[in-house]
């Protein structure tokens, strides 16, 4: 059978989303009886991270080096690329994270084989096996293949469905791969949480904007409350600006800025062209209006249609809950 | 301080792109701009230079319209440039182009190495960290801030939520993010000089690479066929009680989308 | 034959394509809305040079040739005409006749400062009573000793109101009609030099344009910009052809311009539930501009093409100035036309299109008398 490695990640005890998802895919080939799957962790190992990896695993082989305690690319990828030499592995996985994405092509190049990064499907168990993966912003998608083994393929997150976890715990395997200190010439000095300093409506990649439904000028602070608790900027449609609610420089739209956020959530805006314009490639809209028919439903992928007084608040809270502040 | 640039030129961002021949072409408008990351490391390599002299050269890979990206390069102020023009080094992937340019920047000495963190046109993100492995050297990736000083390099690294602070020794390879600088606009008599400029070329036989390591031949992983992205859905209708509505809307931002 | 821009040509247009989009595009609006001229623009933008387009490098410009200095004008103009304006009679109209007669000493004073942005020129023909019939042109220069004395009012004179020279042309005697007239430079702060009335423009705004007033203005002789006396019109037919092309180039930065605004509505605006570039008479609308657009072009690079060859080309540049503005004038109505009630809005771009326009109409010559000429060119003299 062949040797399938899936790289976990975590955070705390919490193992990242996109490695459940690939361990679930894990189990799918596992099941199939051409592989054999095993997980692979490095660094600080929880117990009640174990115990989450392995509902998911049969066997778990967790690296214990000094120097992989935290992560740097040379030593992950070193690591790997070793147990999977001495494992002959057949395929490497890993979610397309910012550590995955760093990482593993730096193993490709160890393995001397090519790496699909950012995949959003996987057909495993055909021959030749394909992925798919987004091309030019995602204006189309590519279908590729391997000529070499091992198989390297970073997965981006939310492409698979995640399994609940089995009652049968898989074993764990401590593993020494020999990377050594010298080998790592990159040395972390420290971590800076995001210390969010107000990012220009253009560059920013979280938009609140709040238009003529919000009725007063003091009535954004609902809206910089929310922005607050997600480091997103305030900005403001074309008739709030003209009554001077919000400054000139806050105006999203064809005469004001055009923004292309990664999250727009649009907040009592009726949704003229005017605005439009300025806002239809962004690429997740919320909008959120007490009118069902507001043309911005007609761009938006989510909508609530509610009082925004009671909305708007009540995600502030949400977030606050799920975000831990 | 002897900076290499490894850049490409692509389509432009708002260049319309089809699928044609069943899946197995792509019409894409004849547009062009040098991709966004690498004007990035362009602009950091000269800033690097001024403060520490030296010479920044741009290197590249590609046909036709792939000389634009090193004139935009000398334009702006590059010393030197490379162009890896043979036919066999094109429609690489991530490894085959990886393979030349690392050996291209091996060419001659150098202390750093800068790219855009990805090409918007494939995507693939991979090219720096490989160019690293294969010169045996260490990278930092998403750089948005650079120090040079004695010999080391401190870099701030963009990561999920936050920035890592990273010392190297030097050489490095340091792959470009948004935020690392703003690129200056060209000088006319920069742009006469790049308009002159005789560009050097590389064949593979310059970079000791045979025609099955280079190129659509020397690559691991081949593109089958092109296909549609799914239309994006009509809107999803978030109902309930406004406290409801609330919640599953971050459930779906968060978990879902993860935007946030 | 070869139609394509070489690699360079691409190359630059590429530049000043990205240039114009950093640096003026964001400042077009204002520009347009204040009708002031932009100070703070021009100094970032002449740092980078441009203002030497024509000139040789061994003075520090950048010796370009007709074709590559006609896609500088379109992409000026594209992103701003009212900048253009002020941009393009630096580097053309409102230098070349000193860089052609003046000393060096003048040069040093003049041309060199011009060039690197920290003077302003203009060029002065137009009078209330002529414009396009330069023949009945009343300003009046009369020798006195070593020095001429200048005399009469100018109007229409683009960066009037803040130039810092000015090459005016005046006739020694008007009895002489065309074979009177002479330029002569004219400095700030001369006696009797001052401007006068500014005018409120329909568009092309943040150019200013007024009035000048010549009231016993004495000059020294060098200061005839010419090899012999009375010979102006003949040093005028020098770039005569260069200014009507470059016009036509300034109609297709509008043109394109407005183009670019038309096709991002036609693609997002949404009636009867399709965008509205589903719509045939939409398409047939983006049919006819780009076609008309693209012959345009031809003429543009052709006249230029053969002004860079010393090849004769009065008709050609008549031709060319008139057909690209035409189709400037139609290409601004049809964006208007697309962008329905939203084109007639301040709010939007379409509207500042449709009004820079027109001001092209008499800029290098009326088309009534381009077509007069032009058919009097064709038919010949009347038996």
């Amino acid at each position: 059978m062949d040797k399938v490695l899936i790289f976990v990640e975590a955070k705390g005890d919490e193992p990242r989303k996109a490695s459940l998802e690939l361990l679930s895919e894990g189990r799918k080939l596992a099941e199939s009886g051409q592989y054999s799957v095993e997980a692979v962790f490095a660094g600080k190992l929880s117990d009640t991270l174990k115990e989450k990896i392995l509902g998911y695993t049969e066997r778990l082989v967790h690296f214990t080096d000094q120097v992989l305690e935290h992560y740097t690319a040379q030593g992950f990828s070193l690591a790997l690329a070793a147990y999977a030499q001495e494992t002959d592995a057949k395929m490497i996985l890993a979610g397309a994270t910012r550590i995955g994405r760093d990482f593993m092509p730096r193993l490709a190049v160890l393995l001397h084989t090519g790496i699909a990064s950012d995949v959003t499907e996987a057909r495993w168990l055909e021959n030749p096996m394909t992925f798919v993966r987004p091309i030019y912003g995602g204006k189309v998608l590519a279908e590729v293949s391997f000529s070499t083994f091992p198989v390297i393929v970073t997965a981006r997150p939310n492409s698979f469905g995640i399994e609940e976890p089995s009652l049968k715990k898989g074993e764990i395997v401590e593993k020494q791969t020999g990377v050594s200190a010298e080998q790592v010439t990159t040395k972390v000095v420290r971590i800076d949480e995001s210390s969010q300093a107000k990012v220009d409506l253009t560059e920013a990649d979280l938009i609140v904007v709040g238009g003529r439904g919000m009725k007063t000028a003091e009535n954004f602070k609902l809206l910089e409350d929310l922005a607050e608790v997600i480091g997103a900027t305030v900005g403001a449609t074309r008739p709030v600006v003209d009554t001077k609610w919000r400054d000139q420089t806050d105006q999203v739209g064809k005469s004001g800025k055009t923004v292309s956020p990664k999250l727009y959530i649009g907040a009592g805006i009726s949704g003229a062209i005017h605005h439009i314009m300025g806002m239809d490639t962004s690429k997740v809209i919320l909008a959120i209006n007490k009118d069902p028919n507001a043309i911005i439903f007609d761009y938006a992928d989510y909508g609530i249609v509610g009082d925004l007084f009671e909305i708007i608040p009540a995600m502030t809270e949400e977030l606050k809950k799920r975000l831990g502040k | 301080m002897n900076i290499v640039v490894l850049a490409k030129q692509v389509p432009d961002p708002e260049a319309l792109v089809e699928i044609s021949a069943g899946g197995k072409k792509l019409e894409i408008e004849q547009k062009f701009a040098t991709n966004l990351f690498d004007e990035f490391a362009i602009e950091e390599a000269l800033r690097i230079r001024e403060k520490h002299a030296g010479k920044v050269k741009v290197i590249t890979l590609g046909g036709g319209k792939a000389t634009e990206v090193i004139r935009t390069g000398i334009a702006m102020g590059a010393d030197e440039a490379l162009l890896l023009e043979d036919e066999a080094f094109l429609d690489g992937d991530g490894y085959a182009t990886a393979l030349a340019l690392s050996r291209a920047a091996a060419k001659e000495p150098f202390d750093i190495i800068l790219c855009g963190r990805q090409a918007i046109d494939h995507d693939r993100g991979e090219v720096g960290q490989m160019v690293a492995q294969f010169l045996g050297l260490p990278h930092v990736g998403n750089v948005v801030k650079l120090d040079i000083a004695d010999g080391k390099a401190v870099a701030e690294s963009a990561i999920e939520g936050g920035k890592e602070i990273v010392e190297v020794q030097l050489p490095a390879v340091f792959t470009a993010q948004k935020g690392l600088n703003e690129p200056r606009v060209p000088q006319i008599m920069g742009v006469m000089k790049a308009m002159k400029v005789q560009i050097p070329k590389a064949t593979l036989g310059d970079l000791g690479l045979s025609p099955e390591e280079a190129g659509l031949k020397g690559s691991k992983v081949r593109i089958e066929k092109y296909l549609s992205p799914k239309k994006r859905p009509p809107m999803q209708l978030i109902t309930g009680e406004p406290m409801q509505a609330a919640a599953e809307a971050i459930r779906i931002l968060i978990d879902v989308e993860r935007v946030i | 034959m070869n139609f394509a821009l070489t690699d360079e040509q691409e190359f630059f247009k590429k530049m000043v394509t990205d240039t114009v989009d950093r640096l003026v595009v964001p400042k077009a609006r204002e520009i347009d809305e204040k009708d002031e001229f932009p100070r703070e623009l021009w100094r970032e933008f002449s740092k980078l040079g441009y203002l030497g387009l024509r000139y040789p490098e061994e003075i520090g410009g950048m010796n370009a040739d007709p074709v590559t200095a006609m896609i500088f004008y379109e992409q000026i103009a594209r992103g701003s005409v009212g900048f253009a304006q002020s941009v393009i009679m630096n580097i053309l109209m409102g230098t070349y006749f000193v860089f052609r007669f003046g000393s060096e000493t003048m040069k040093e004073r003049c041309l060199y400062p011009a060039m690197r942005g920290e003077k302003i020129g203009t060029m002065c023909f137009t009078e209330d009573q002529s414009g396009s019939d330069l023949s009945a042109t009343r300003t009046t220069a009369k020798k006195d000793g070593n020095e001429w004395v200048i005399n009469g009012t100018k109007m229409w004179i683009t960066n009037g109101p803040i130039a810092d020279m000015a090459t005016v042309l005046a006739t020694t005697d008007p009895s002489l009609g065309n074979n009177g007239l002479n330029f002569f430079l004219v400095e700030k702060g001369t006696p009797g030099f001052a401007p006068g009335q500014v005018l409120d423009k329909l568009g092309c705004r943040g150019t200013v344009t007024g009035e000048l007033v010549f009231d016993n203005v004495r000059v020294p002789e060098e200061n005839l910009l010419g090899a012999e006396v009375n010979k102006g019109i003949e040093y005028l037919g020098e770039i005569l052809d260069e200014v009507r092309v470059m016009t036509a180039a300034m109609a297709m930065g509008i043109a394109q311009a407005a183009f670019d605004e038309g096709l991002e509505y036609a693609r997002k605006r949404v009636a009867f539930g399709k965008t509205i570039g589903n719509y045939q008479l939409i398409r047939a609308k983006f049919a006819d501009m780009a076609t008309e657009m693209e012959a345009s072009r031809l003429m543009i690079y052709n006249a230029a093409w053969r002004i860079k060859e010393k090849m004769n080309c009065r008709k050609e540049a008549a031709m060319t100035k008139m057909f690209a503005t035409e189709t400037c004038l139609k290409v601004v109505d049809e964006v208007t036309r697309i962008w329905g009630a939203n084109g007639f809005a301040h709010e939007y771009n379409p509207q500042r299109h449709f009004r820079d326009a027109r001001f092209l109409l008499s800029g290098g010559g009326t088309h009534e008398i381009i077509k007069d000429f032009l058919g009097r060119m064709i038919i010949g003299k009347p038996r």
